[in-house]
């Protein structure tokens, strides 16, 4: 090797080891002068979605021209992790978007900042629904305010329905009855749009907590008013006992596996008559189905006339070691303004957070009015507070979809799976009072 | 000289610092939270406990039945993937009309994410709307659809069947390289000798490419065991589990439980298995003088 050669190769060293070092080092905060750069993430990145953020970040910008706002969408199925990684690692972030589902898990290791002092000086705080702060709340503390809610309801074919002579059923036994009704492997119809994979708990703990009626205790859902959890209740063995019907009967085999997707698949293409969904699949019906053939219902109750229903959701809140605090809590006030907070649930399909945005026209008519009416009868559709204080909260839909499955497939006895959820939770709350 | 020295460890410096930071460091990481009960909803409650998570790992069921289903899974992948491969590249290796384009079209499946052929493979199997049932059925060869995912006798040697179809690619390429090495003298000999066509391939073809055989498929075992993906887009290790192999399972522990111990626990125990594989897969090659290439 010449000596020109390894001069050169010394250089191109150095700069590769320079380069990897720099890497290592933490980013400066980026914010010089009086300019404040605020770093926000999101979880639940969809394309459409993170367009209509980043447009009402311009505008939020335009309207502050002293925040800049660097906006990251990771993708969303390594969000929550991304998410975890930036804030255990403590890179700058002001703004992140907290779920229902992992809120207790961020308090829980101090990564989020209450947000109750900066709200109680917000004077649209008022009109906030009492179901969005309850979703944002951790121990009587706010921990973030959600962008919109999403909520159960049923959609059916109303062709299909009026074709038989049915009405739309209002309980789960009717319901039952019905999707038998509409049956029929041989034209590869199928009354009931099973979900036994990712997320069957959405129907296990519904038709559970719906048969449990008044027992339930609304404010810790997976336990009756007595302490004991409301799988051991002799209510959640018949709860379970027509789930499995629900399956064999209704339902084509293969949905012990299928998902959102595979579910929304379905119904959409005509395999089957009853789809229990959020707002948020309101979009895609409008586009793939013929106008006429669907119709929205509200969910369906229990023996006892009682239908529980949770609202979710997923929102903004403020990191715990941001040093931008208060112009964070800007740009929340801002996205969670009525009028930004409307037109957004508008565009993407989801409940608006302010009480005053059931008064517009567009959730009046349509497939959302069913869930304004649903919300008019507090008696019969109860709303009670999701689990999401205990740590295995996260685990839970993997744990019962798993053993559901087992159920479905004959592996194992209705009394074995129902004991194995009441152990689950016991331990749950034998380890939240540790 | 000792300058020379000098000037080699100092060329080896960003390869050493990448290795150590990005392989070694969470190589230690890892075996160090196996003992650990380490779990993302109280990562301030981190601390030792001891074989905790591997007892825990060899009482679960899931587990016991992951680790059989990664020898089917490995066993049935490399075998098929090597008898359709070899196949592949002997046909790929006459000449005939549009053989770069056939290459190409063959040879893509491997430039595909595992993640994504998972997706691709569910909606196929899908029994009410797949296609693979749709033609079956059509073709007069099944008169109920199966549920291919959803019926555990199914499940494994579905995702299996798209592992095949992944993998065939690799060896294709890797064998027909080979193949293309062959000197022509050696068959122009053997045709002399009056060998006929099988007789070429077993007394001439299999014996020089022998090394390059032992090598890939070798490689490709622990490839296979070690990828998570195709499992992970289609079943997600469903129904009721029947589909885990560990390395999915782990990746199961990490995503649902956030829990990195024993997630870590059921990575060192593949850590042994693959340790075990590679001793014997060292002598192995000794033996044949396979790491030529």
């Amino acid at each position: 090797m010449n000596k020109r050669k390894k001069v050169l190769a010394s250089l191109l060293c150095a700069v590769v080891t320079v380069g990897l070092l720099a890497g290592c080092s933490s980013k400066g905060n980026g914010d010089g002068g009086d300019k404040v750069t605020l770093r926000m993430i999101e979880s639940l990145t969809s394309p459409k979605r993170t367009e209509l953020i980043q447009a009402m970040i311009t505008k939020f910008e335009t309207a502050n021209p002293n925040i800049k706002v660097e906006f990251i969408s990771p993708p969303f199925d390594q969000a929550d992790n991304k998410i975890r990684t930036m804030l255990g690692s403590d890179e700058q972030l002001d703004v992140l978007e907290v779920r229902d589902l992992n809120v207790a898990e961020l308090v829980n290791n101090g990564y989020v900042e209450p947000l109750n002092a900066y709200a109680d000086k917000w004077k649209d705080y008022a009109s906030v629904s009492a179901v969005s702060k309850s979703v944002g709340t951790v121990s009587d503390k706010l921990y973030f305010v959600p962008n919109g809610l999403y909520e159960r309801q049923m959609f059916y074919r109303s062709d299909w329905l009026k074709e038989a002579g049915l009405n739309p059923p209002t309980t789960w036994e009717e319901l039952y009855e019905t999707a038998k009704k509409l049956t029929d492997p041989a034209k590869n119809r199928f009354g009931f749009s099973f979900r036994g994979g990712a997320g069957s708990t959405g129907t296990t703990d519904a038709m559970i907590l719906a048969y449990n009626g008044d027992k339930v205790n609304l404010e810790d859902s997976m336990f009756t008013k007595d302490g004991a959890t409301v799988f051991s209740t002799p209510e959640a063995k018949a709860a379970m006992e027509l789930y499995l019907k629900l399956y064999k009967d209704t339902s084509p085999p293969d949905s012990i596996n299928w998902g959102f997707q595979e579910q929304v698949q379905a119904f959409t293409s005509g395999v089957t008559g009853i789809l229990l969904q959020d707002p948020d699949v309101i979009q895609s019906l409008q586009e793939k189905m013929t106008e006429g053939t669907w119709a929205t219902a509200p969910l369906v109750t229990g023996p006892t006339g009682k239908a529980l229903f949770a609202a979710g959701g997923a929102g903004w809140g403020i990191a715990s070691k941001s040093k931008h605090k208060e112009e964070a809590w800007k740009l929340i006030e801002f996205l969670s303004s009525p009028a930004e907070n409307t037109a957004f649930s508008k565009d993407y399909g989801l409940i608006p957070i302010h009480t005053s945005a059931t008064e517009d026209e567009f959730f009046k008519t349509g497939p959302y009015k069913t869930l304004i009416d649903m919300s008019n009868k507090p008696d019969t559709f109860v709303n009670f507070k999701p689990p999401f204080q205990y740590p295995g909260t996260g685990n839970w839909g993997q744990v019962a979809m798993e053993s559901g499955q087992s159920l479905l497939l004959g592996k194992s006895t209705l009394e074995d799976t129902l004991g194995k959820w009441d152990d689950f939770w016991v331990i749950q709350k034998a380890e939240l009072q540790k | 000289m000792k300058k020379q020295r000098l000037f080699i460890l100092s060329g080896l410096i960003p390869a050493l610092l990448l290795v150590l930071a990005f392989t070694y460091y969470p190589f230690l990481k890892g075996i160090i939270m196996a003992f650990q009960e380490y779990k993302l909803f109280d990562l301030r409650g981190v601390h030792f406990v001891g074989l905790d998570n591997f007892k825990a790992a060899f009482d679960d069921p899931k587990f016991l039945s992951a680790l059989e289903n990664s020898g089917y899974w490995v066993f049935f992948s490399l075998i098929l993937q090597f008898l359709f491969g070899f196949s592949l590249a002997l046909v790929l290796k006459k000449q005939f009309r549009g053989r770069g384009v056939y290459q190409g079209f063959v040879f893509y499946s491997w430039a595909l994410s595992g993640f994504l052929i998972g997706m691709i493979w569910k909606w196929m199997f899908n029994s009410q709307i797949g296609v693979i049932n749709d033609l079956l059925l059509q073709a007069g060869i099944i008169h109920e659809r199966i549920g291919f995912l959803s019926d555990p006798k199914w499940a494994m040697i579905s995702v299996i069947i798209a592992n095949v179809w992944y993998g065939i690619a690799f060896f294709a390429i890797m064998l027909l390289a080979a193949l293309q090495s062959v000197p022509s003298e050696l068959y122009e000999a053997a045709v002399m000798d009056g060998a006929n066509g099988f007789r070429r391939l077993w007394n001439v073809t299999l014996p020089y490419i022998l090394p390059t055989i032992i090598a890939t498929t070798l490689l490709r075992a622990i490839w296979i065991f070690n990828d998570p993906t195709i499992i992970y887009g289609l079943t997600n290790g469903g129904p009721a589990g029947s589909t885990h192999i560990l390395s999915s399972l782990m990746l199961d522990r990490i995503i649902y439980a956030g829990d990195y111990g024993a997630a870590s626990a059921i990575g060192i125990i593949m850590i042994v298995i693959l340790l075990f594989y590679t001793i014997f897969f060292l002598s192995v090659t000794k033996a044949e003088k396979a790491g030529e290439f």
